[in-house]
C-alpha cells in the first residue's frame, strides 16, 4: 500500500494497481504528517493543522483514537523506541516563525477522542518543513537543520551539537540546507544543500573533529533525500526531474533514473526496500523499483506552472483539456479523475533552468465535433514572441491528433484569442477559425485543398481575411451560434461582422473600460451579445436593435456560456472571495447566485455536458440539468457545483450543503498546500505522507492451486468449478465486509456534518452584494465519499463480470 | 630502494654514506613505490597489476596480491602508484583507476575500496595515529580518507572519504601528512599546506592555507658595478648585462632605454644534476655555481662586444658541494658555505686562478650546514647561518670566530651586514626582523624598540618570508627587503606601525594633506607592483633592479593538465 495524505484526507492507493483504496477523512484542516506506527504496521498515526493526532486502521479506514494536542501540528515523527509518545513539529509560543520540536505522550484511555497536552521540548528553532528533522539509527540522536545550521541532540547523553557552514555564497554556492535524512545503520548524515550539494555528516558527537563529505551533481536545490533500508544507497532529487542514486556514499558511483516530467519533491522507500517513490511537484507519484526502473505511476490532474490555455472540452471524449506537463496538452477525464492522454504540442526538450526562456502553449480550441484542434505557442520573450499556429487533424486510425498545418508567426505580437465556427450540421468545409491578435488585427483561416498532388494531406489551411478596426488592439473573439456573426472585441468597442462577406455589421461600446470577455447567447437568447468590461460591467446587447438591452455592475472574471442551454455562468472577483452568477441574457436577474464560492480567485470556467440530463427536482439548480459547471481557481484546484447533496444518501439529522468543492482531483495540489499558505499565518510545508506497505492479497484456493505442482493436479475441468466457487465466495465476503465499511463511515460523516453550519438555508432570490454566509469550511467528505462509492460500484462489476 | 627490474635492495645508512647490504627477493615487474612496516619487519613493493610483501629478515615474498581482478574487462594495466603499510597489517594502495584499497595482507583479502577519482591516483601519505590518509591525483585534487567509528562509541571503524581539496592544475605528484595539515605538491610547481582546521588549537601561522611557488631561495645574483644579473635554472646559468636609461621621468613612467638589455652567455653544467647554488662577483668577472658533487669556477671576460668564459682549472675539490656561494664586495676571495657548519674561504687569483685560504669552523662544532653566507662591505666579517639556525659571526682578517648572535627558535630567511655600520640585520621565516650590532656582539637599541613593540599584524601574518635584504648607502636608515609578493623600505628612523594603522598606506598617503602626510608616516614603506617578485637589489644611488618571474610563463610551459568536464561549459 502506499499512503499519501492528501489535503484534508489520507489516501491509500494500491502499488500494484494505482487505485486508490480508501480515503480516510476526519481531520478538519489539513494533514501535515502521517507516519506508520511502529509497533503495529496496519495502523497509522496522521497529524494535522487542526492540532489533532489520529491513530487509524489504514486498512480499513477506521479512525481508531483522536488525540487532540491544542496547537497545529506541522509535522509528526515516530520512534520504535518511544513507546507511547510521537513527536511533532508546533509553532512556538509568542513568537512567529519559530517552531519547537516536541515530544508528546499519547495518553492511554478507553474513548475515541483523548486529551494529549503531556509536552516536553526536545530541540527548539526548527525548520518547519518535515524535511528538516530527522532521527536517527534507533532512534539515538535527532537531527535538525535550519538555514546554515545543524544541530543533532543526543538523547541518551543529552548532549546537544551545533555546526554551522559559512553564510557566505562562495563560487556561486549556496550553502543552505533544503533537507536531512540519517543513516539507518550507521552514525551519518545526509543532508541535501539550496546549491545542489549533498553533504555526508560524521563524527558529529565530536565539537571540533567532525567531518564531512561532499557529493556534487544536482546543478540546483536537492529537494530531498532518501537511504536505502541498509544504507548503502543514497537517492537524491531535485528541480532536474532526475532520481540520482549513489552507492556507498562514493562521488563516483551514480546511477540516474532521468526523465520523471516534474521536479521531485519528495521521495519516500518501502519499508522492505523493493520500492522507492518519488512525488513531483506537478502532482504525481512516480513508483520505481529498486534497480532503478520505472514501473508505475499515480497521476491525476498535471499542475501545470500556469494554465494559459483556459479550460477546454474536448467534444469526443467530453475530458477537460489543459495544460500539463511543459508543452503538452493534457486530457483529463473528470469521470475517472485520471489523466487520458498528454499530447505533446510543442515538441521540444524541456530543460529545468530559472531564467531560460522556454515555449509554452497558450491557446487551445477545438471544432465542433473534436476534429480539428488548434494550438498556438509562444515563447516566453514579452517583447519579441516566437508564435506558432498549429493545426491538427484527429486521425480515426491512430485515435490521435496528427499535426496538419503549421503557422510560424501567425500574427507579430501574442494571440489574444482564437476559436472555430461552431456549426454542426455543415461539416467540415465550413469550418473557419479565427485568431485575435494583440498586433491590432484578427485573421481568419479557412480550410483549402492542397493543389500539389505528392502532398500527403488533402487539405491546409491558410489565411483568409485579415480585419481590422481602428488600429486597437483585438482582445477577444467569438462567433454567434448559427456561425453567421463574429464579434470581435477592440479594446473598448465590440465589432461584429458577417461572416460570409466579412463585412462590419455594426459596434457596441460602453465606456469606460476596454471590454474582458464577450459572447453569444444562444437556443432562445441568440440574438443577444453579452461582454464585460474592466470596469466592472456586464452588457449585454440586442443584435437586433443594436441598442443596449441591460446592464450591471459586475466585476466579472469569468464568463462562461453553457453550450447546451441559454444560461450564462459569470464569476465575479470581489474583496476576496469569488461569486457566481446564472443568468439568461433575455432577462436581467439572475437565476442563480452563489455568493462567497471560495476564498481563491477562480480564473477559469466551463460547462461540461452531462452524458444524460440529470433529473433534478430542485428549481434553482435546473440550469445544471444538461450540463456540470467546473471551475479552475489560481491554486488549480478544480471544483465543481453538484446538486447531489440534496441526495438523501446520509442520515436525516445530517445537514446538507449546497456547494460542495468537488473532489480536489489532484491529491498533490492539495499536499503541496499552496493554497492553504494563504489562510495559514505560518508557511508551513507539508510532511513527507507517504508510506509503502506491501501485502499481498490471494484466495486460498488460487494459491493451492498455483502452489500445487502441474502433475499432481486433478484434471481442469474438475478445477473449474472450485476455483469459481473459490472466487464467488471471496466476492461474497468483500462485499459484506464492505457494506459494513460503509455503515460505519456514514456514521462517522454524520457526526462530522452535524456540527456544521447550515448554508443551505439561505435564500438566493435576493441580488443584493451584502448578504453574508457563514463561514463555509471546505467540504470535501461527501463528494470523496461518492467518489469511494463509485469505486466500489467499480469493483462490484468488475468482480460480477468475472 | 627498489628498481625497474623488479628486484627491492637493502642498502644501510653508515656515517657519510650508504652501503649495500642485499638484494631481497627479485620478481619480474617494475617496482613502482615502497613502504616500510613501522616495525621495520615487512616492506610492500607496488608494481604494475599488483603488489607484494617482503619479509626483510628473510628477504622471501611471503604475499602476492592482484590488484586489478575486478576492473580485468577493462585490459588496462592497473600501475600501483603509491603504497602504505599500516602497523596494523593493512596495505593502502592507490592505483592508476583512481581507487584507494584497503588490504589485510595476510589474509590477502581486499577489506575496502574507495574510487576517489576518475583519474590516476598518485600519491598517498598516513598520519602518525594512522586515522588519516592524504591521496593525490592526477586531477589536481587531494583527498582526505578518515578512519572513523561507523557508531558513536563502537568498535567498528571504517575509512570514509571526506574532505576533497583542489589546488594544484596538475598532477599531485607528492603528498605529506603531518600532525596539524595536509602538504602537497604538485607538477604545476606549487606546494600547499592545507592545515586542518580541527587540529589547530589557536589561530596562528599554522592556521592558514599556505601556497608556494617559488623556493624560499635567492635564485638571481646581482654584479652592482658590471650591472650584471645572474638567473640560476635548474640545469643552466645565464647572464645578462642590464640596459640603461640617461633620461629621467616621474613616478609611473616607463623611459626609454639607451642600451638594450643583452643576453651575454648561457653556462650549461654537465650532467645531468641541478645546480644547487650560483653566484656573479661584484665586478663581474667571476662566476661560480656548484651542483650536488661538483664546484665550478669561471672567468668572465668582456671584450668589447664579446664574451669569453673561460672554467677556472684546478679548482680545489669540495667534499661535499657548496650550498651557497658567495664573493666578496672587492671581489678578491670566494665563500663557499660547507657541510659542518664549515666556510670555505678562496683566494681569487689574477689572471684565472684560485686558492683555498682557509676554512673557518664554529668553536663549538656544527652538524649542520651553513646555508646563508652574509659578509660586510669592508671584508672584514663574515656571517654563517647553519642548518640548526645558530649564526656564526667570523672575523675575515684573522681569520677567528668572532660571535654567536643569540638563537631564536625559527629558521633565518636572509641576512645582510649594513656597510656603515656593521649592524648585522636578519629575517627570520616567522617574519621576525631583528639587527644585530657585530662590533657591540648585541641587538641594537632600535632592535630592542622592535622587539617590545611588536610588529605589525599584517605584516606577520604575510605568507612567504624575506629572501633578501639588501641596504640603501645614500641613507643608512633605509633597509630594503622583498619577498616573494613585496618590496618594502623599511625606515628606521620613522615611528613602528601600530595594529591600528594601515600598513600599506602609501596609496592613502598619496592623498593626504602635507601635515596630514607626516603624522600618518610609518617605517614600512611597501610595494607590491612587482608579483612575484624574484630578485630585488640596489645597483647604485639611483636604481633598483627588480627581477619578476610572471606565473603565466612557466604555466605555459607544462603540459595539458587532465581534461575534466565543468558543469555549464
Amino acid at each position: 500500500y502506499l499512503l499519501c495524505a492528501s489535503g484534508d484526507f489520507v489516501k491509500v492507493y494500491s502499488v500494484s494497481t494505482e487505485e486508490t483504496l480508501s480515503l480516510m477523512g476526519g481531520h478538519a484542516d489539513l494533514v501535515t504528517g502521517i507516519q506508520l506506527n511502529p509497533h503495529n504496521h496496519m495502523q497509522l498515526y496522521s497529524s494535522s493543522l487542526d492540532g489533532t493526532i489520529k491513530l487509524w486502521d489504514f486498512m480499513d479506514g477506521i479512525p481508531i483514537k483522536t488525540f487532540s494536542v491544542g496547537s497545529k501540528l506541522l509535522a509528526l515523527y515516530t520512534l520504535t523506541s518511544a513507546e507511547d509518545s510521537v513527536f511533532v513539529v508546533i509553532p512556538k509560543k509568542g513568537e512567529r516563525d519559530t517552531f519547537q520540536l516536541v515530544s508528546v505522550k499519547l495518553t492511554k484511555g478507553a474513548g475515541q477522542d483523548l486529551e494529549s497536552k503531556e509536552v516536553s521540548v526536545v530541540l527548539d528553532g526548527v525548520g518547519a518543513s518535515m524535511k528538516h528533522i530527522a532521527f536517527g539509527r534507533e532512534g539515538a540522536y535527532v537531527v535538525s537543520v535550519k538555514d546554515v545550521n545543524l544541530q543533532v541532540y543526543f538523547f541518551k547523553r543529552k548532549l546537544l551539537n551545533r555546526f554551522s557552514l559559512s553564510k557566505i555564497k562562495t563560487k556561486g554556492g549556496d550553502n543552505h540546507f533544503s533537507c536531512v535524512v540519517c543513516h539507518p545503520t550507521e552514525d551519518c548524515i545526509a543532508t541535501g544543500h539550496a546549491d545542489g550539494k549533498i553533504r555526508l555528516w560524521r563524527n558529529f558527537h565530536h565539537k571540533k573533529e567532525y567531518t564531512y563529505s561532499t557529493l556534487h551533481w544536482h546543478h540546483d536545490i536537492v529537494m530531498d533525500l532518501a537511504f536505502s533500508v541498509e544504507g548503502t544507497r543514497l537517492l537524491s532529487g531535485g528541480v532536474e526531474s532526475v532520481l540520482v542514486q549513489w552507492h556507498n556514499e562514493s562521488s563516483c558511483q551514480k546511477d540516474f533514473l532521468p526523465r520523471l516530467g516534474a521536479p521531485i519533491e519528495y521521495i519516500s522507500m518501502s519499508s522492505d526496500g523493493a520500492l522507492c517513490c518519488t512525488l513531483h511537484t506537478d502532482n504525481r507519484i512516480t513508483i520505481i523499483n529498486s534497480n532503478l526502473r520505472f514501473s508505475r505511476s499515480i497521476q491525476g490532474l498535471i499542475k501545470s506552472r500556469d494554465v494559459k490555455t483556459g479550460l477546454v472540452v474536448d467534444p469526443r471524449t467530453k475530458a477537460l483539456v489543459l495544460n500539463g506537463e511543459p508543452g503538452h496538452l493534457q486530457f483529463y477525464s473528470l469521470q475517472s479523475d485520471q489523466q487520458l492522454f498528454s499530447l505533446d504540442i510543442v515538441q521540444r526538450q524541456y530543460i529545468h533552468e530559472a531564467g531560460l526562456k522556454q515555449s509554452d502553449l497558450v491557446k487551445v480550441a477545438f471544432s465542433a465535433r473534436g476534429t480539428w484542434l488548434a494550438t498556438v505557442e509562444e515563447s516566453e520573450e514579452v517583447a519579441d514572441p516566437e508564435l506558432q499556429l498549429k493545426l491538427w487533424f484527429y486521425h480515426e486510425e491512430a485515435q490521435s491528433f496528427v499535426l496538419n498545418t503549421r503557422i510560424n508567426t501567425p500574427h507579430d505580437n501574442h494571440i489574444t484569442d482564437m476559436c472555430f465556427r461552431d456549426m454542426d450540421e455543415l461539416g467540415d468545409d465550413s469550418l473557419i477559425l479565427v485568431t485575435a491578435g494583440r498586433d491590432c488585427v484578427f485573421k481568419v483561416w479557412v480550410m483549402v485543398e492542397d493543389s500539389d498532388p505528392e502532398a500527403q494531406q488533402s487539405v491546409s489551411w491558410s489565411c483568409d481575411f485579415v480585419g481590422s478596426y481602428h488600429n486597437y488592439q483585438a482582445t477577444n473573439c467569438c462567433f454567434s451560434e448559427d456561425g453567421s456573426l463574429l464579434a470581435v472585441s477592440f479594446e473598448e468597442t465590440v465589432t461584429v461582422w458577417d461572416s460570409l462577406t466579412w463585412d462590419l455589421k455594426c459596434t457596441f461600446c460602453h465606456p469606460p473600460g476596454n471590454i474582458r470577455k464577450i459572447c453569444f447567447g444562444r437556443l432562445t437568447c441568440s440574438k443577444y451579445l453579452i461582454g464585460a468590461t474592466d470596469y466592472g460591467f456586464l452588457c449585454c446587447w440586442n443584435l437586433l436593435t443594436c441598442a443596449l438591452e441591460w446592464s450591471a455592475h459586475l466585476n466579472v472574471v469569468v464568463l462562461q456560456p453553457d453550450p447546451l442551454s441559454e444560461h450564462i455562468a459569470a464569476v465575479s472577483w470581489l474583496s476576496k472571495e469569488s461569486s457566481l452568477f446564472v443568468f439568461k441574457p433575455n432577462e436581467p436577474r439572475p437565476i442563480y447566485i452563489q455568493k462567497n464560492l471560495c476564498k481563491e480567485k477562480i480564473l477559469l470556467a466551463t460547462f461540461v455536458p452531462r452524458d444524460e440530463p440529470e433529473t433534478i427536482s430542485s428549481e434553482k439548480y435546473l440550469w445544471l440539468r444538461k450540463s456540470q459547471l467546473f471551475f479552475l481557481t489560481d491554486t488549480q484546484e478544480l471544483m465543481t457545483l453538484s446538486t447531489k447533496a440534496l441526495e438523501e444518501r446520509l442520515t436525516p439529522s445530517s445537514k446538507q450543503l449546497a456547494v460542495e468543492e468537488s473532489l480536489p482531483v489532484t491529491p498533490f495540489s492539495l499536499l503541496l498546500g499552496k493554497h492553504r499558505r494563504q489562510q495559514a499565518q505560518e508557511d508551513t510545508d507539508l510532511g513527507k505522507p507517504v508510506v509503502l506497505t506491501k501485502q499481498e492479497q490471494a484466495s486460498p484456493a488460487v494459491k493451492e492451486l498455483l502452489h500445487t505442482p502441474a502433475h499432481v493436479l486433478p484434471s481442469a475441468s474438475f478445477l473449474c468449478t472450485i476455483f469459481i466457487n473459490s472466487l464467488l465466495i471471496s466476492k461474497e465476503n468483500k462485499s459484506a465486509e464492505e457494506v459494513a465499511d460503509e455503515v460505519e463511515m456514514e456514521s462517522e460523516k454524520a457526526e462530522d456534518d452535524s456540527d456544521e453550519e447550515d448554508v443551505t438555508a439561505m435564500e438566493q432570490e435576493d441580488t443584493s452584494h451584502m448578504e453574508l454566509l457563514g463561514e463555509m469550511t471546505c467540504k470535501l467528505s461527501k463528494s470523496q465519499e461518492k467518489e469511494l462509492r463509485r469505486i466500489r460500484k467499480m469493483d462490484y462489476s468488475w468482480i460480477s463480470a468475472f | 630502494i627498489g628498481c625497474e627490474d623488479g628486484s627491492v635492495k637493502i642498502f644501510q645508512v653508515v656515517p657519510g654514506g650508504i652501503q649495500f647490504e642485499r638484494n631481497l627477493d627479485r620478481r619480474k615487474g617494475r617496482v613502482l613505490c615502497l613502504s616500510w612496516h613501522p616495525s621495520g619487519t615487512h616492506i610492500v613493493a607496488g608494481s604494475i597489476d599488483f603488489f607484494r610483501v617482503i619479509d626483510v629478515t628473510s628477504g622471501q615474498t611471503v604475499q602476492r596480491i592482484m590488484v586489478n581482478h575486478q576492473a580485468e574487462k577493462a585490459k588496462r594495466e592497473c600501475v600501483v602508484w603509491a603504497i602504505a603499510l599500516l602497523s596494523s597489517g593493512t596495505v593502502v594502495s592507490a592505483d592508476s583507476f583512481g581507487r584507494v584499497q584497503f588490504w589485510h595482507w595476510e589474509q590477502g583479502t581486499l577489506a575496502e575500496s574507495h574510487t576517489i577519482s576518475t583519474s590516476a591516483a598518485l600519491s598517498l601519505a598516513v598520519s602518525e595515529k594512522e586515522d588519516s590518509i592524504v591521496v593525490g591525483t592526477s586531477t589536481g585534487a587531494t583527498y582526505q580518507l578518515q578512519l572513523l567509528p561507523v557508531r558513536l562509541g563502537g568498535l567498528e571503524k571504517r575509512w570514509v572519504r571526506t574532505k576533497p581539496f583542489q589546488f594544484h592544475s596538475h598532477d599531485v605528484r607528492a603528498v605529506a601528512h603531518s600532525p596539524t595539515a595536509l602538504i602537497s605538491g604538485g607538477l604545476d610547481a606549487q606546494l600547499v599546506i592545507r592545515p586542518l582546521m580541527e587540529k589547530v588549537q589557536k589561530k596562528g601561522y599554522d592556521a592558514v592555507l599556505r601556497k608556494f611557488t617559488f623556493p624560499h631561495r635567492r635564485l638571481v645574483s646581482c654584479a652592482r658595478k658590471a650591472r650584471l644579473l645572474l638567473f640560476q635554472f635548474s640545469q643552466y646559468l645565464e647572464l645578462w648585462r642590464l640596459g640603461s636609461t640617461e633620461e629621467t621621468g616621474k613616478d609611473g613612467e616607463v623611459l626609454p632605454l639607451c642600451q638594450m638589455p643583452e643576453h651575454l652567455v648561457q653556462l650549461k653544467s654537465k650532467g645531468p644534476e641541478h645546480i644547487y647554488c650560483s653566484c656573479v662577483s661584484p665586478c663581474g668577472t667571476w662566476v661560480g655555481y656548484s651542483t650536488a658533487s661538483r664546484f665550478q669556477l669561471y672567468r668572465v671576460r668582456c671584450d668589447g662586444d664579446g664574451v669569453s668564459l673561460r672554467k677556472v682549472p684546478k679548482v680545489p675539490k669540495l667534499l661535499p658541494p657548496a650550498y651557497q656561494l658567495q664573493f666578496s664586495a672587492d671581489s678578491e676571495s670566494l665563500f663557499a658555505a660547507s657541510a659542518r657548519g664549515s666556510v670555505h674561504v678562496f683566494q681569487l687569483l689574477e689572471p684565472g686562478g684560485c686558492k683555498h685560504l682557509h676554512t673557518l669552523q664554529p668553536p663549538s662544532g656544527c652538524s649542520e650546514a651553513v646555508y646563508l653566507l652574509a659578509p660586510s662591505a669592508d671584508g672584514h666579517w663574515l656571517a654563517a647561518v647553519s642548518g640548526d639556525w645558530a649564526i656564526h659571526i667570523y672575523n675575515l682578517k684573522c681569520f677567528k670566530h668572532h660571535c654567536v648572535v643569540p638563537t631564536y627558535d625559527c629558521a633565518v630567511s636572509a641576512l645582510a651586514i649594513h656597510p656603515s655600520t656593521n649592524n648585522l640585520v636578519i629575517a627570520y621565516s616567522d617574519q621576525q626582523l631583528v639587527e644585530f650590532s657585530i662590533p657591540e656582539k648585541q641587538y641594537t637599541s632600535w632592535s630592542r624598540a622592535v622587539q617590545s613593540r611588536g610588529l605589525h599584524r599584517t605584516w606577520l601574518e604575510r605568507d612567504s618570508p624575506i629572501t633578501h635584504i639588501t641596504f640603501n648607502p645614500k641613507n643608512p636608515a633605509h633597509i630594503l627587503l622583498h619577498d616573494t609578493y613585496l618590496l618594502c623600505i623599511l625606515d628606521k628612523s620613522l615611528p613602528l606601525p601600530d595594529d591600528s594603522a594601515l600598513l600599506m598606506n602609501q596609496s592613502a598617503l598619496k592623498q593626504l594633506p602635507e601635515t596630514a602626510r607626516k603624522r600618518q608616516l610609518h617605517a614600512f614603506k611597501i610595494c607590491k607592483k612587482f608579483q612575484p617578485l624574484l630578485f630585488m637589489d640596489l645597483l647604485d644611488e639611483n636604481c633598483l633592479v627588480v627581477v619578476e618571474r610572471p606565473i603565466m610563463d612557466f604555466k605555459t610551459q607544462l603540459p595539458l593538465p587532465v581534461q575534466q568536464k565543468k558543469f555549464g561549459t
